[in-house]
């Protein structure tokens, strides 16, 4: 190899190619994202981050250290439900905004835990039977199929609203959370909290298998092409786009037994510094043609690596997952943005779920998909754009 | 700076600030404009009030005076004809009681009303119709130059409050956040 490849074109390098041409295209678009969404500064602590914007915080930005996803299922009152719904999101986006912003929420009994918000995001998404019951956002995501393995658990399943909630202070988040719950008692139904916590290093973090999760991962305007399209071609509502919430449990135990090589083989990369096994270092590229001296590929065929990888510029997603340990039970809480699901995280899924090797040590427990709304300016709500 | 933040916050409220109801003029919303009428010299935010299927429910927030003159709202009213009370907290602690204020609150210039649970507060005194949580209601304050100025205010559940009613008098006496208050001073027929 001549110089050194940039880290730059490598992380993502794989996203990057895949998406190739639709790149060039894209670079004309207006405003990339908004400053304060993509523009943070790495590794800041307190502080706010933009609640307004083209798009909804939570997604291009950082992820936080800690994260709730909390679900709910609305319960209908009388009257219209597209009016009902528009009053929830009114409701939520009047909550999140003051949250975002470091204020407590209308009726907040703990205003003053609000007070450094702590990066706090909060990312709104709606279920397509929500969608489907208010008669707006026709087949917008569809539903989460199911793939081979699943065994899933119905407190871990699909809910008609979902708030992903981060934050770098655990207890900012814990405040935030109740504080929408308590707003939205009446009006809907809790269906799931599912907590998680990571601790970031140049995009990636330690996944709870030790491994390096989140190299890989498009950057830059990759991630935004990947997350929302184009204008031409956007999600299903411009700005939007859509999260695939998965529940993975980690068998540790069994994943104890395992040498390293073992380990690496099965994911493709290396646990130490999570260098790809075609290469020795992280920088270098999935090379799946990458043969030893018996001719034999460096990487498996199976490996996770090489059936994640997106086999072309539809297939890109944004994984923003987290840890999560919860009593016995640990793992991973898988969640990507994608402008189609359909077209990329569900052809991904299927065929890790048919023949990933690190299924033997993962069982999906939770599953769940969700049409996450557009951004909106000051003095609009969450949804408008969709219901007005 | 402080101003342009309010501003957007109020934006994002939907908070209705007409002045004068007779004469809704948007440059009176001016810190700095003259106030003709002391409905023009208030401006309120964060407005709320505790969702409630019947009986009495209670409205907080802060209102500010704008203006260059004290101003003193007399009378609070909504188009459901709810009786809107102000009521405000004497004592602390056990000893707290609510009663209905004598004549009307007075803010004088350049000062915040800060209405809030345990303190002085709006009262609905027996709602014709329910206060459905996510839902807003606009009531509309009348002062004491006979002008009036309008504001939103967010329904919100609440339940800092115990929520049971007890039937003690001849009217339920509502719980706020103050339940263990003593109720006995309140002249809910006045
Ligand atoms: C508990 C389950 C999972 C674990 C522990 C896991 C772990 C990892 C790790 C360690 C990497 C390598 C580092 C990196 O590039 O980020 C990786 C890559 C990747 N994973 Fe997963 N993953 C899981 C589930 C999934 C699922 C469900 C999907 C999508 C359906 C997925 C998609 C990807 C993609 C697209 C890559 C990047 C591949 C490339 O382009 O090099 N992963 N994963
Ligand atoms: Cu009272």
């Amino acid at each position: 190899m001549g110089s050194a490849p940039s880290r730059r074109s490598v992380i993502g390098g794989s996203a990057m190619a895949a998406l190739g041409g639709m790149l060039a295209g894209f670079g004309a678009a207006p405003a990339a994202a908004d400053a304060g969404q993509t523009g943070q500064p790495e590794g800041q602590q307190g502080g706010t981050r933009q609640f307004y914007g083209r798009y909804q915080a939570g997604i291009l930005d950082e992820a936080q250290l800690h994260a709730q996803f909390v679900g709910w299922d609305v319960i209908w009152g009388e009257g219209g439900k597209k009016e009902q719904l528009r009053a929830l999101l009114r409701m939520l986006t009047d909550d999140a905004q003051r949250l975002a912003s470091g204020r407590g929420v209308l009726a907040d009994t703990e205003a003053e835990m609000a007070a450094d918000p702590a990066q706090l995001t909060l990312t709104v998404g709606l279920g397509q039977r929500l969608l489907d019951q208010v008669g707006a956002g026709k087949n917008a995501v569809g539903s989460m199929p199911e793939f081979a393995g699943d065994k899933l658990d119905e407190r871990y399943g699909q809910s008609d609203l979902l708030v992903q909630f981060c934050s770098n202070d655990p207890t900012v988040l814990a405040h935030a959370v109740r504080a929408v719950g308590k707003n939205l008692r009446g009006l809907a139904k809790h269906v799931f909290t599912q907590r998680g916590f990571i601790q970031p290093a140049s995009g990636a973090f330690r996944n709870l298998f030790g491994q390096l999760d989140g190299i890989n991962n498009p950057a830059g305007d990759t991630r935004e092409l990947a997350v929302f399209g184009t204008q031409e071609n956007p999600s299903w509502i411009s700005n939007g786009t859509t999260l695939a919430l998965r529940r993975f449990e980690m068998d540790l135990d069994a994943w104890d037994e395992l040498a390293v090589s073992g380990r690496d083989f099965a994911l493709g990369r290396r646990q130490k510094d999570g260098s790809p096994l075609s290469g020795t270092s992280v920088a270098d590229p999935v090379d799946l043609d990458a043969a030893n001296e018996l001719g034999l590929p460096k990487i498996g065929a199976n490996a996770h690596v090489a059936l994640a990888r997106p086999g072309s510029g539809d297939e890109v997603i944004h994984r923003r997952g987290y840890n999560f340990v919860d009593g016995e039970r640990s793992g991973l809480l898988f969640a990507s943005y994608q402008r189609d699901a359909r077209t990329s995280f569900i052809p991904v899924q299927r065929r890790l779920a048919a023949a990933d090797a690190l299924n033997q040590w993962l069982t999906p427990v939770g599953s769940a998909l969700y049409a996450v709304l557009p951004g909106i300016e000051p003095g609009m709500y969450l949804g408008q754009q969709l219901l007005d | 700076m402080k101003t342009t933040k309010t501003t957007a916050a109020l934006l994002g409220l939907g908070l209705l600030l007409a002045g004068c109801s007779a004469t809704p003029d948007p440059a009176a919303q001016t810190p700095a404009a003259q106030h003709e009428t002391q409905a023009q010299a208030l401006q309120a935010s964060d407005t709320w009030a505790k969702a409630a299927k019947d009986g009495m429910s209670a409205g907080f927030g802060t209102l500010h005076n704008a203006g260059s003159q004290a101003i003193e709202i007399t009378g609070v009213s909504d188009a459901a004809g709810n009786e809107i009370q102000l009521h405000e907290t004497v004592g602390t602690g056990a000893q707290a009681s609510m009663k209905q204020m004598d004549g009307g609150l007075t803010i004088e210039p350049g000062q915040d009303a800060v209405l809030e649970p345990g303190g002085s507060h709006l009262m609905f005194m027996d709602l014709k119709q329910p206060l459905a949580a996510a839902q807003r209601t606009s009531l509309t304050f009348t002062f004491a130059d006979g002008s009036s100025a309008a504001a939103d205010f967010e329904i919100r559940n609440f339940s800092g409050a115990n929520e049971n009613y007890e039937h003690g008098g001849q009217k339920p006496e509502h719980t706020m956040d103050h339940s263990k208050m003593d109720h006995s001073k309140m002249k809910h027929d006045g």
